[in-house]
């Protein structure tokens, strides 16, 4: 019986799919569910059923009726009344008109949100500076060799292009004293050449972190970490001797290379390590100049190449595109 | 600076148990940064020294001739087109079946006649670039020995990256190299072999004029120097590290520099009495070794003979006091000059030398005596009957002592997150050659010479020593604890990335980065001239910007090639009255016709900006710019009362030179006042139960005039029932323009009545009267 029913229900919805008229409504709906259809039949074989059999059946038989009905008169109803008749091409691409932001927006907010989550502030400042914030406040005196290595932008207004995001190192210290944790992405400029891997406008990323007892051990941690969120793999880190004024000890902080996990590859030129951002103890003279005291307080300071970091992630090999405005370039990037 | 592995293993007790190929990645994370290292005396083998016995023209070739040389085994017969060939020239021979440069030296005939082998040039060697002729060996050569084995060809040369050096003056000589390794690897440094002094007559007449300029001036006055001709193992290193090979005295001016990193001068000793060192008279001329007449100011620090210039000091000597070949004495210059002077004559002279470049460092003042006992030692071996002509003359006003630091143990510990035992610390810092003593809370230390000069002067640069040694990669990374505070964000940075991200994704904005000055081609491509503050040194693009329109506008002149819509933006820095301000620029650039839309999109961003992100409603109005914008569609955006930002087009001129076709509207806000404004609280309002009306009446102006007029007058007229008005639509017609505004009118508290309804029509159209309108009546 079961079987039987199931069957009738299958033919009764295949057939329903034909239903363009009222007559072809009418007559399935006779053939089906009318007095002469299988349905009555069994529906009439009731009376003569155990009480058990009726329990079960009758319900079954009213149920499967209803849905047949509904079934029809659904079909019927869509047939005359009709899908209204489509004018458009479902199947053409989507409007791919969009905006974007650029690449190092995009790097820079990865880096602030990580180090947002450790409870940094994300801080910004001013790209025409001055020698004091630029260089004295960082201990770099006047006539220190150590400004020969930036090479720097003077105006005629006695001012200068910043060479760094250090100098906000010095103007967050004066601000908000001791503790602090912050990080400073921002625009920063050396008179060079321009080639494939040089540019004169650049951007970096400042983090600073000083409180009481502030130890390289941390520098290690921090770093490593900071790194194993942005490439969302375990890097390994390794610290060298580095030598930058504002720091002491100075570290050069090379990490594993991401393209060949520091087996050697043409990327990190064979060595497995990629020299990717200056760091070290924030030197005891810094801090002093900026008010903060150096018996107190030990700090540690990192500068980390935002444009760089953005050539790694796009595997951008000519740092030039990032100025030039080309939206053949820029358009290939997203909002994040 | 190059590096010979030779050269260290001499100043390394049991340096057979080094590694020399792959010490250097330890070097790299405990000293310096190694670039590169190159093995030398791999491009050749089966090289043997051997004397040519007997050399005939060849019968049929100038230049070649047929040889007998004995390499001690047997005889073979070479040919040979070198034309130093001689009999009893020791030279380099390769033997069949020997390789050079991936080539297989076989039996071959040359001009008809066999060769059984090869003579070497230094250049086919790879010891040097002369390849004038074949190699000429010392007479005293034994014959048919690998060349190798008599000659330091074979080398491991280590390219050391000089930027990792500024702060160690001490690691610009090969002993300073040497001292590292000795430390990293646990092996002993071996102390130079100096020679002794000793001269029991005058000293030489030197006389320091500025002593706060050159710190110390040692001179020594050299005779019967006969021999004049530099060993092969010294020519060998001089060209691995890049130099070139002179003559005896001069080459060994330069290994001493090369080997303790103390710049030397020797000059003959036929030109120089009296030796004063002192200042330059601003312009005065001099021509120095290179031959190049220089321009002198009174910065720079000179040496000179009877108040004659002879060298400039720390950098160059002059032409007319170079060694002659023919001379057999010299005066020996080892000097300590001030490194910030020197740098700055190197870099106004334009010439940065071997010298200069280890003078900027800060050199240890006591070099010089050493460098001049070593001078005079390796000289003593190629010229044993050399004599002094003076004393050692040592001129040396202020004596630096070593200077002591205090390392508190306490310091250490919080620098490091552990507790280093007092043995290992000293053991480390003695290995510098630093001398320690352990007291109950500190160590007391005293900073050798080569490295107080400005390297090492306070207890952090102490705790960096010790940390190198030790090995970073020996420390644990340990989590920062802090207190757990809570963190004000500045909002600079999060609200210009959430403008942004606004303008990206709901207007199709596409991010551009500028420079901070004009491009000049570009102004004057557009006929527009700035002064503002500029770059110095420049010529070009040297004025820095004051509009970051411009900027935009450059980038959308290189876009319109390929793009014909699009939508740029920036938050970037200008320059006004000398302060930094910063700008959100954005840039709509569609065809010349949909000006219309494009200044009415900008409208509708600033409003959206202003409404969805900081919920404020600006207002605008007339305002004026630079005369090269379009003057007649320049609107302020008002907040608060405060004009924050424009909307504009550029006039006439400057958009057809950018393009006939194309136009441009640029909306600009000052992104400082926009981060001043506060987040208004979103005023909201209870959705009225009972329904509204709409009313629209079309008001006929004149067809020139502006919607704004109307508005302004309309803004007069007040109801307790308005809800809300807003612009329909505008039809223009020959001469009049017809403006369609809806009135939505109703109470939250009831339903209007027919009677209601009726008074503020009859009140609106008596409004309209009063103020001379007329409406188009239905």
């Amino acid at each position: 019986m079961k079987e039987e029913l199931k069957n009738l229900v299958e033919m009764a919805t295949e057939e329903a799919k034909s239903i363009k008229t009222e007559n072809d409504y009418l007559n399935i709906k006779s053939k089906y569910l009318g007095k002469k259809s299988k349905l009555s039949e069994y529906m009439s074989s009731l009376k003569d059923m155990t009480v058990e059999d009726k329990k079960k059946y009758g319900p079954l038989f009213n149920k499967i009726k209803n849905d047949l009905e509904a079934l029809f008169t659904n079909y019927y109803e869509n047939a005359i009344n009709g899908e209204e008749k489509i004018t458009f091409d479902p199947t053409i691409p989507a409007d791919e008109k969009n905006g974007s932001l650029h690449p190092v927006t995009i790097v820079a907010k990865e880096i602030t949100d990580i180090l947002k989550n450790i409870g940094f502030m994300v801080l910004e400042g001013p790209e025409m500076e001055s020698d004091y914030y630029n260089f004295v406040a960082l201990n770099v005196p006047k006539n220190h060799p150590a400004r020969d290595m930036q090479d720097t932008y003077w105006l005629d207004n006695g001012a200068l292009l910043r060479t760094h995001t250090s100098p906000v190192q010095a103007r967050a210290m004066e601000k908000y004293g001791a503790p602090i944790k912050m990080c400073v992405p921002g625009r920063v400029f050396r008179n060079e050449d321009l080639d494939a891997s040089h540019e004169n406008t650049f951007f970096q990323l400042e983090g600073m972190v000083i409180d009481k007892n502030i130890s390289i051990s941390n520098v290690i941690y921090v770093m490593k970490g900071m790194l194993r969120e942005v490439f969302k793999q375990d890097v390994e880190v390794r610290l060298r001797p580095g030598f930058f004024p504002f720091v002491e000890p100075g570290f050069e902080l090379d990490c594993s290379c991401t393209i060949c996990n520091g087996k050697g590859c043409p990327t990190c030129k064979n060595s497995g390590w990629i020299e990717l951002c200056p760091c070290g103890m924030v030197h005891p003279e810094v801090l002093k100049m900026s008010g903060v005291d150096p018996e107190e307080y030990t700090g540690f300071a990192f500068g980390l190449g935002l444009t760089r970091m953005a050539m790694m992630k796009y595997k951008i090999s000519d740092i030039r595109g990032f100025n030039s405005g080309d939206l053949r370039f820029l358009d290939q990037f997203n909002v994040r | 600076m190059k590096i010979s592995c030779n050269i260290l293993k001499k100043h390394i007790k049991n340096s057979d148990k080094i590694d020399f190929l792959n010490i250097w990645d330890k070097f790299t994370i405990r000293s310096a940064e190694v670039e590169g290292i190159e093995i030398k005396g791999q491009n050749f083998d089966n090289v043997v020294t051997a004397k040519i016995i007997e050399c005939e023209k060849h019968p049929k070739s100038e230049k070649l001739s047929i040889l007998k040389v004995d390499t001690g085994e047997e005889v073979l017969q070479i040919v040979c087109g070198a034309p130093n060939v001689r009999v009893g020239l020791i030279g380099a021979l390769i033997k069949i079946g020997g390789h050079i440069d991936d080539i297989t030296i076989s039996k071959r005939p040359l001009v008809g006649i066999d060769s059984y082998g090869m003579m070497c040039s230094g250049k086919e060697l790879g010891i040097s670039d002369d390849h004038s002729g074949i190699i000429e060996l010392p007479e005293d050569t034994p014959i048919g020995i690998d060349i190798k084995k008599i000659l330091p060809i074979e080398d491991i040369i280590v390219e050391i990256d000089n930027k990792s050096l500024t702060h160690r003056p001490d690691l610009w000589g090969h002993y300073g190299i040497a001292r590292e390794i000795a430390a990293i690897t646990g092996t002993e440094l071996l102390p130079l072999e100096l020679a002794d002094v000793n001269y029991d007559g005058k000293e030489l007449n030197v006389t320091i004029e500025n002593p706060d300029l050159c710190y110390r001036y040692t001179s020594l006055k050299i005779d019967n120097i006969k021999n004049s001709k530099t060993p092969l193992w010294m020519q060998i290193f001089l060209y691995y590290a890049g130099m070139k090979s002179i003559n005896l005295t001069v080459d060994l001016t330069n290994y001493i520099m090369l080997e303790l990193g103390q710049p030397m001068h020797a000059f003959d000793s036929r030109k120089v009495n009296n030796i004063e060192i002192g200042l330059a008279k601003a312009g005065d001329k001099y021509t120095t070794l290179d031959g190049i007449e220089r321009t002198l100011t009174d910065h720079d620090l000179m040496i000179k003979n009877d108040s004659k210039y002879i060298a400039i000091a720390g950098i160059m000597g002059g032409l007319d006091s170079e060694i002659i070949d023919d001379t057999d004495s010299i005066i020996l210059e080892s000097a300590c000059f001030e490194a910030s002077t020197v740098r700055k004559t190197a870099i106004s002279q334009g010439l940065r030398t071997e010298a200069s470049t280890r003078y900027e460092k800060s050199l240890d003042p006591n070099l010089t005596i050493i460098a001049s006992k070593r001078f005079l030692r390796l000289l003593k071996d190629e010229n044993p009957d050399l004599t002094l002509g003076s004393a050692l003359t040592d001129v040396y006003p202020n004596e630096f002592k070593e200077k002591e630091v205090i390392l508190n143990k306490s310091l250490l510990y919080r620098y490091f997150d552990f507790e280093l035992e007092d043995e290992a610390v000293k053991h480390i810092l003695e290995s510098l050659e630093f001398k320690v003593e352990i007291k109950k809370d500190y160590f007391k230390v005293i900073v050798p010479t080569f490295r107080a000069t400005k390297d090492v002067t306070i207890a952090a640069d102490l705790i960096e020593e010790i940390g190198r040694i030790y090995g970073y990669e020996n420390f644990v990374p340990k989590p920062v604890k802090m207190d757990l505070n809570f963190v004000k964000q500045e909002p600079a940075y999060d609200e210009g990335y959430i403008v942004k991200n606004y303008l990206a994704t709901k207007y199709n904005c596409h991010e551009v980065h500028t420079y901070l000055w004009n491009k000049t081609s570009f102004l004057k491509e557009i006929n527009i001239t700035k002064d503002n503050v500029k770059l110095l040194g420049k010529s070009e693009d040297n004025i820095l910007r004051d509009d970051l329109n411009l900027s935009l506008l450059e980038v959308a002149f290189n876009n319109i090639k390929y793009y014909d819509e699009f939508n740029i933006m920036e938050i970037g820095t200008i320059i006004k009255d000398n302060e930094n301000h910063k700008m959100l620029s954005i840039l709509l650039c569609g065809p010349q016709k949909d000006l219309k839309n494009l200044y009415n999109k900008a409208k509708e961003m600033t409003v959206n900006i202003l409404r969805n992100l900081k919920n404020k409603t600006p207002i605008f109005d007339f305002g004026s710019s630079e005369t090269y914008y379009n003057q007649d569609l320049i609107q302020d955006i008002i907040v608060d009362n405060n004009i924050i930002g424009q909307i504009k087009t550029f006039n006439k001129n400057v958009n057809n030179k950018i393009s006939k076709k194309h136009t441009f509207v640029v909306l600009e806000i000052d992104f400082e006042k926009y981060l001043n404004f506060d987040l208004d609280k979103t005023n909201y309002q209870e959705i009225s139960k009972y329904p509204s009306t709409e009313l629209d009446y079309t008001i006929i102006m004149k067809r020139g005039e502006y919607y704004d007029k109307l508005s302004k007058i309309l803004d007069e007229f007040t109801s307790p029932i308005i809800i809300n008005r807003k612009l329909v639509d505008i039809y223009l017609e020959e001469k009049t323009k017809k403006i369609t505004i809806r009135y939505i009118v109703g109470s939250k508290e009831k339903t209007l009545t027919s009677e209601e309804l009726q008074n503020f029509k009859d009140e609106f159209i008596k409004f309209l009267i009063k103020n001379e309108l007329n409406i188009v009546k239905e």
